[in-house]
């Protein structure tokens, strides 16, 4: 005002020429092609928001029901979706770590939950990013990231060290908890980017919230924002399982994975058919949990353009996998079910770039490092093995997707039950759930897992291969799975375990319908690519522990 | 003037896959024109005469810096020719390195790359090109294809004709294991006097610098230093149980006055193969030869004496192994030194294009190299150079010394990463990775990218020590000989 008044009108305008100049240059930085000067990695900053269990079909975006999600629906307007993206498995840490290597589970070495410091040597997303100046940080809050079964102990412990805590500068847990869950909402995440505004980093911000038992720590009202009226859980009139994380009306994992088609089991009986109002009342759960998480999506947004880090900061949102709630009868991620697999990928550019773009072909999580690099002209890193997704985002001529992804159902449910869930009721008194009619059954299922996945041995694991039509599951060991199974456990009735699965998703999204019979060439035609990506895996397999195979060096001369 | 100049060099510089135009304009211009008195010119039915020093290092020529006058004879050539100061080999120990020479494409393409395919004992299977590679081409075969008369005479071991060293050969001597040029000149300069009225081509070989090769006679230790108590002596069985104990234990435990000691045994042996070789070149030129002949002197790797605390070559790839002197003498003269790095990927299409011989499809589709005429004229330029060794399947290592300076090596069974800056480091002794972390990660993405443009995907296999099969094509090989041994 003051230079207007005194270099008058002309020289105002040439202000707000410049002003307008200026501006035009700003938003000429976010643009893409940084030709020969500047590369993205000198100044963009990358968040890694993960949302483990959040299914797209409970967010508004997808036409849920619900308004759970209107900050990511609101976000999602400005973001490329990947409305195809696959999960690389159906757990958390064996999922993740996938995306952070940008290698399929048994080729990082991340393929069961008792894993050491060490057992993965295969470089993760912070350490390629420290390389580039970025200070790294996570504020996480998913037990499956900073907890470890250790072997030697017998004793899963909270460890900062953990496999997941490599290239971070800060490594960050809040310690807090509502009852005994630390399974909060990760808002002080949003401290540390107050902190760190002026640096170039990279956060990640690993939200477990969303995770059994649903909305434990959600604050009321939120928390029963959605409960059927006057609703009193099935469970309290049973012997109570709740176990240690959730209070008595929480839906935990104790009380969820007792449930197979519809039926509530103690003492290997069905006790309970779940009504309408069960399931609407653990599914009102979950729903609340997301929106709660949404609202702190919309605290990330708001104080991120707050901070002035919109323009510059690279958002990826990636749920890892999905939830059952109830489809089929069942309430866990026990096998590679569609709702389990299909999980939330968005990437919200700096300055809105690439904005509303969906993108159907199909992406699976080793692509993220891939893409990511490849967006801050990072050269690749050699050994991923995902794709990187950038042609397709930025919608260049004849870019495709994944033509097929590939799973790896690795370990077993019924494995990293052996390693911490069922050793901990012996050990823990507290955590002695399960009526006492149970209390046999259980310890000597118990001793059979044990014998059957020997500390040191390869874990078991099947793998299947998706199109976007078709899902062909292959049972590496179909017998002993029978054997183990934790649904043949619980309800006293022995499973049938077909050898080969194949399941036309489209039609058939909750895999009722085993199509192998009808579809003999498509069948043929899967399993070969599944082989061939079998072996290719085999080879560049990360060594579990050491074998007893003989080495030979060759003599001289 | 200068523009013509440039114009030729271009042309020279197209090498290997645009020589069949460079060959057809030069020739329209016509061979005696005084334009290219000065210039390199084409030697169609020239001889060739390919010499490999093995195991000897580049720093340990005269010519090459070495502070001892030991090589008067290769010094000579080297005034006469056109030296190459720094020639970075593609691996560090004889067989994978020299099959390059003669293939023009890089161990891993060759697949020389052991003396077995498979060591799994009781499964062995000896190495051999033809059965790994056998669309790959030799020089020898080439050469002979083009009416050329072949002969190799060399020290068997590595070079033996068993792994396809002989591919093209008329005549190919092997018989003397560990032999040296005392034992290979001769039968060279038999086989010179029956076919020097022919065109030729000669490899000549010795491996008279070598850990394994004591001259005949013994040695007179003249540059061992006087006080030396002789806790050694130089023995084939000494340097093995030293070259053994280093790659077991990681280093030598060495005096400083042993470490002298092999250095000074391993001049004598230079110095003893360099008169040897000025014997042969005396006869080349009593039996008139010199002035129609083109000679390579080189040497496949070098040899390590102490400077990371182990004795011998193939276990790593710093530059006392991958450093090599590279001379070229053309029959009419020329001299000069080209100062930028190139590789030994270079000397196939180099010599091609000096002989000036037509090259089918596929062989200009092999080569890898580039033609180095145009550097001998000035020209050119500094390349990257990648090297390997899967050296016993005690290691798997790759590496770059890009032409900046700058040198990564990559140890695959470990992901050991090593990152030097050579013009500060020459020795290679600071490890520069956790300083420069993000050099070394881009230099080993070069490297993993460089060789899987090459159809060798780093990424492919689990790599560990001692572990067989490690390639698929081993495996395939394990597996039809296990299939022919249940048969028995």
């Amino acid at each position: 005002m003051f230079k207007m008044h005194r270099w008058g009108f002309r020289a105002g305008m040439a202000l707000v020429v410049m002003l307008w100049t200026l501006a035009g240059a700003e938003v000429g930085m976010a643009d893409p092609a940084p030709d020969g000067q500047g590369k993205r990695y000198e100044n963009t900053n990358v968040i890694l928001v993960t949302l483990q269990c959040l299914r797209p079909d409970h967010m508004g975006m997808n036409g849920y029901r619900r308004d759970t999600t209107p900050n990511l629906d609101q976000i999602a307007k400005s973001s490329v979706l990947f409305e195809n993206s696959i999960a690389q498995t159906n757990l958390t840490p064996v999922a993740m770590m996938a995306a952070l290597t940008g290698q399929y589970p048994r080729v990082n070495g991340l393929i069961s939950f008792d894993v050491t410091k060490d057992s993965v040597a295969s470089r993760t997303m912070p350490e390629i990013l420290k390389y580039y100046g970025y200070t790294t940080a996570a504020v996480v809050t998913s037990p499956e990231f900073i907890m470890r079964f250790d072997s030697q102990s017998g004793k899963t412990a909270v460890n900062l060290r953990d496999v997941f805590s490599r290239g971070y500068d800060e490594y960050l847990w809040p310690r807090r908890h509502v009852g005994r869950s630390m399974r909060v909402v990760p808002t002080e995440s949003l401290d540390w980017l107050d902190q760190h505004k002026d640096k170039k980093f990279f956060l990640w911000i690993a939200a477990g919230s969303l995770h059994p038992p649903y909305a434990a720590t959600v604050p009321e009202p939120d928390k029963s924002m959605y409960d059927p009226p006057h609703y009193t859980p099935f469970w309290r009139n049973y012997f109570p399982v709740s176990g240690n994380e959730g209070g008595p009306d929480d839906p935990t994992i104790d009380i969820l994975l007792r449930i197979w088609n519809m039926d509530y089991y103690q003492g290997f009986k069905p006790v309970h058919h779940l009504t309408p109002e069960d399931v609407a009342y653990i599914t009102a759960r979950y729903d609340a949990g997301v929106h709660y998480l949404d609202k702190f999506i919309g605290e990330l947004r708001d104080r991120l353009k707050k901070d002035g880090l919109d323009k510059n900061t690279l958002v990826i949102f990636y749920s890892i996998h999905g939830k059952m709630l109830g489809e089929g009868g069942v309430f866990v991620n026990y096998d590679i079910y569609e709702n389990v697999l299909k999980n939330l990928l968005m990437l919200r550019f700096p300055g809105d770039q690439y904005a509303g773009r969906r993108i159907d072909d199909l992406a699976q999580g080793i692509d993220i490092l891939p893409t990511l690099l490849s967006y801050l002209d990072i050269p690749s890193e050699a050994e991923a093995q995902g794709k990187d997704l950038m042609p397709l985002v930025k919608g260049e001529a004849g870019a495709t997707g994944n033509e097929y992804v590939y799973i790896d159902r690795m370990p077993w449910w019924e494995h990293w039950m052996s390693r911490f869930f069922l050793e901990f009721k012996f050990q823990d008194p507290l955590k002695r759930n399960h009526p006492p009619s149970e209390d046999q059954a259980i310890e000597a299922y118990e001793k059979m897992l044990k014998q059957e996945f020997p500390m040191d041995a390869y874990p078991p694991g099947d793998i299947a291969i998706r199109s976007k039509k078709w899902k062909l599951i292959v049972r590496t060991n179909p017998r002993l799975l029978e054997k183990v199974a934790w649904p043949g456990f619980i309800t006293g009735k022995p499973v049938h375990i077909p050898d080969v699965e194949l399941y036309d998703i489209v039609s058939d999204p909750l895999q009722a319908h085993n199509v192998v019979a009808e579809h003999p060439r498509v069948a043929t035609e899967l399993k070969a690519k599944l082989r061939e990506w079998n072996n290719a895996v085999e080879l560049r397999q990360a060594p579990y522990h050491k074998s007893g195979e003989k080495r030979y060096i060759i003599p001289y001369p | 003037m200068a523009i013509t100049r440039r114009d030729f060099v271009k042309q020279a510089g197209l090498g290997a896959v645009g020589l069949g135009l460079g060959v057809s304009m030069l020739d329209g211009l016509g061979r005696t024109a005084s334009a290219f008195a000065d210039q390199i010119g084409k030697y169609k039915d020239h001889n060739l005469v390919f010499v490999s020093f093995d195991a000897v290092q580049a720093a340990h020529v005269h010519a090459f810096g070495y502070s001892q006058p030991i090589t008067p004879t290769i010094d000579t050539v080297a005034r006469q020719g056109y030296k190459f100061d720094k020639t970075i080999s593609v691996s560090s120990w004889t067989v994978p390195a020299s099959m390059t020479w003669f293939t023009g494409v890089y161990p891993c393409e060759h697949k020389l790359v052991n003396k077995f395919s498979v060591y799994a004992p009781p499964v062995e299977k000896i190495a051999k090109m033809r059965e790994l590679a056998p669309s790959i081409v030799t020089l020898a075969e080439i050469l002979k294809k083009n009416g050329y008369a072949t002969g190799g005479f060399t020290g068997d071991a590595g070079v033996s004709a068993i792994f396809g060293y002989g591919l093209g050969f008329d005549t190919y001597v092997d018989n003397v294991k560990f032999g040296g040029l005392d034992q290979s000149v001769p039968k060279a300069i038999d086989w010179l006097k029956q076919n020097k009225d022919k065109k030729f081509f000669m490899f000549l070989h010795g491996y008279d610098a070598h850990g394994q090769h004591v001259p005949a006679g013994g040695y007179d230790y003249r540059f061992v230093d006087k006080g030396y108590d002789y806790r050694y002596k130089g023995t084939a069985a000494e340097q093995e149980a030293l070259r053994e104990e280093g790659l077991a234990k990681g280093k030598l435990d060495m005096r400083a006055a042993d470490v002298q000691f092999w250095r000074a045994v391993y001049d004598e042996k230079i110095n003893r193969e360099d008169a040897i070789f000025k014997h042969f070149l005396d006869t080349v030129e009593a039996l008139g030869l010199t002035g129609k002949t083109l000679f390579v002197l080189t040497s496949d790797h070098g040899t390590e004496c102490f400077e990371h605390q182990r004795i011998d070559h193939g276990y790593t790839l710093y530059n006392e192994l991958i450093h090599v002197p590279l001379i070229v003498k053309l029959p009419g003269g020329g001299s000069g030194v080209v100062g930028h790095q190139v590789s030994s990927i270079d000397v196939m299409p180099t010599v091609l294009e000096l002989l000036d011989v037509p090259l089918a499809d596929n062989i200009k589709k092999q080569l890898r190299g580039r033609s180095l005429i145009a550097d001998m004229q000035g020209g050119g330029g500094p390349e990257d150079a990648y090297s390997e060794t899967d050296y016993r399947l005690y290691t798997f290592k790759r590496s770059l010394l890009a032409k900046d300076g700058w040198k990564y090596i990559h140890t695959l069974e470990n992901n050991g990463r090593e990152l030097y800056y050579i013009p500060d480091d020459p020795g290679e002794m600071t490890n520069l990775v956790a300083k420069e972390p993000r050099r070394a990660y881009e230099m080993e993405q070069r490297v993993f990218g460089f060789f899987k443009s090459i159809g060798s995907d780093l990424t492919a296999h689990r790599w560990e020590t001692g572990m067989n099969p490690v390639y698929d094509y081993q495996a395939k090989i394990y597996e039809a000989k296990l299939r022919e041994e249940h048969k028995l």
